[in-house]
């Protein structure tokens, strides 16, 4: 299947104004956050994609913009969806690919997106004293190192 | 009763820190748990604060192993970005290092399976078959590890007649050791005793849980950039994707032993067919705003790079996803309902060692679930107690 047949099958049953074809193989969505779900089934089941290769966000000042890169045998599609700072919600894929479990959670630890119905909610990458509401993939987040305290050492 | 045996973060027989859980009933493994993020070095973080040239480096260095990978990665997103094309050499140099960097992490890679398998000698031929390749790769770029070959817009090093020819004879003799690790890998009777069979992942599990890289190969799975979203000139050389449907660790080393052999056979073509001209061209300093993604076929897997630029001569946002996250939700697959024993087989790649995990354990009651940390003198204790204490026994039988 390329490029053409791929988005002839995804104007089926998402709006042809949301698809753009920038590169050969790459094949961009925009998808709202509440549809992400249901699209994403739809994708697995009509267009064969499967796997996911990882899971990207970009912090762009009011918005978080959440790329997921799908692969298949033939190319790539990646779905593009935006959430607001305010209200950085988003639906969890693991009940469709359960191989986004480590993403979701990444998603969580870097940005703050609290994604719902993940099956294993806990930090991925921080550790257990990093303190809370620091999340180093926002832009405003700068990182200051903190006064090393040896326990037993020189005052 | 229940067992959480803990292994690592830090210890000595592992590579790099990563902890383990293990929930173990017997000898068989129940459930695993794995936390990472011990090592995690805010990379992406960085790459926001320097330019595209000194990304480059920093990129290289996120892997020890396929340090090349990520580079090229990177660097053939950047290009895109620039919108420059690299002359036919610089290209086909930079994946003449990229193959026989593949050739050196699967050698690597066969050399630690031996090794975990208890078949040492192989470790050994592996390992010395791997200083050819390591050699040849010094030569290219100057350096074992991090070969800093790539820069945006080609090579920064060129390959002479005399070079080419040392190139062609030492994949000559790789081939052939390469054919005998095959004969050892698929024939050896003890070597396949002791991998058929272990860390079983189908090919319904390696899809849903997103494997990829010879993982995802051995379960039957053909997902390979190569082929399916030709990078480069990948679309112009001849090779096979290997796939294996035993969907075991034996599966899994004998890919990777077919997966070299295509390395040499794309070697050979990129040496026979080199093209004469520049190695790079000048590339600008700066990106227009754009959005790029870039994937490349890694040792382990699939590498995939999303780089967005802002129009500075720094990327807004470098996302990088390497093969091994995306393989680890299928290693706790993997793992469940093997044996303790076949722990650092199915890591292997890790490298973890059971046997002398950390000093203390946990104790579940089955019954009633409750958790005491006992240390192993107490246990030892309880053991001797359990045994002095046990009712004697008379004229029983041999249970064998």
């Amino acid at each position: 299947m390329n490029d053409i047949d791929k988005i002839e099958k995804l104007k089926t049953f998402v709006d042809p104004a949301a698809i753009t074809n920038p590169a050969p193989r790459r094949i961009f969505v925009t998808v709202e956050p509440k549809n992400l779900v249901s699209f994403t089934a739809k994708l697995k089941a009509e267009l064969d994609c499967w796997y996911v290769s990882t899971i990207s966000g970009v912090d762009k000042g009011e918005i978080y913009e959440i790329l997921y890169h799908f692969g298949d045998t033939t190319g790539s599609i990646h779905i593009r969806t935006r959430i607001t700072k305010a209200d950085p919600k988003l639906p969890s894929l693991c009940a469709v690919i359960p191989g986004v479990v480590l993403y979701e959670r990444e998603l969580q630890d870097m940005f703050g997106i609290v994604v719902e119905n993940l099956s294993d909610p806990r930090p991925l990458l921080m550790s257990d004293d990093w303190p809370a509401g620091n999340f180093p993939l926002r832009k405003d987040w700068k990182f200051e190192r903190p006064d090393e305290i040896i326990p037993g050492g020189k005052k | 009763m229940k067992f959480n045996i803990p292994i690592g973060p830090q210890h000595p027989a592992l590579k790099e820190p990563i902890s383990i859980r293990l929930t173990v009933e017997g000898e068989v493994i129940q459930d695993a748990d794995l936390r990472l993020g011990y090592n995690h070095r805010g990379m992406e973080k960085l790459a926001e604060e320097k330019s595209y040239i000194q990304n480059i480096y920093l990129t290289e260095r996120i892997c020890g192993i396929c340090s090349h990978s990520h580079s090229t990665c990177f660097v053939q997103g950047v290009e895109k970005l620039m919108e420059i094309e690299p002359p036919r050499r610089g290209i086909y140099l930079r994946y003449l290092v990229g193959e026989l960097e593949r050739v050196h992490s699967h050698l690597l890679w066969l050399g630690v399976a031996g090794h975990e398998a208890g078949f040492d000698t192989f470790f050994m031929y592996t390992w010395r078959d791997r200083e050819i390749v390591m050699d040849l790769l010094e030569m290219i770029s100057g350096n074992r590890v991090h070969y800093a070959i790539n820069t945006v817009g080609g090579v920064r090093r060129d390959v002479d007649e005399a070079l080419r020819k040392k190139i062609l004879d030492g994949l000559a003799i790789l081939r052939t050791r390469s054919e005998y690790y095959l004969k050892i890998g698929a024939s050896e009777p003890t070597f396949v005793g002791r991998l058929a069979g272990v860390g079983r992942l189908t090919k319904q599990q390696a899809m849903d849980l997103c494997a990829t890289g010879p993982t995802a190969k051995a379960s039957g799975v053909a997902l390979d950039v190569r082929k399916n979203d030709p990078h480069a000139f990948y679309d112009e050389v001849d090779f096979d994707v290997i796939t294996a449907d035993s969907c075991d660790v034996l599966g899994r080393t004998v890919v990777r032993i077919k997966e070299v052999l295509e390395s040499y056979k794309i070697c050979e073509q990129i040496l026979a067919k080199l093209p004469d001209g520049p190695i790079a061209v000048k590339a600008p300093r700066k990106a227009k705003p754009n959005e790029v993604v870039s994937r490349y076929e890694a040792p382990r897997g699939e590498n995939i790079h999303y780089i967005v630029s802002n129009g500075t001569d720094k990327p807004e946002r470098l996302k990088v996803r390497a093969p091994t996250l995306g393989n680890y939700v299928a290693t706790i697959e993997m793992l469940r309902h093997g044996f303790i024993a076949d722990v650092p087989l199915i890591f292997a790649a890790i490298d973890p060692c059971v046997c002398c995990a950390e000093r203390s354990v946990e104790l579940i009651d089955g019954k009633s679930g409750k958790e005491r940390i006992l240390r192993f003198s107490d246990l030892r204790r309880m053991a001797n107690e359990r045994f002095r204490t046990l009712p004697l026994q008379r004229n029983v039988a041999w249970p064998f």
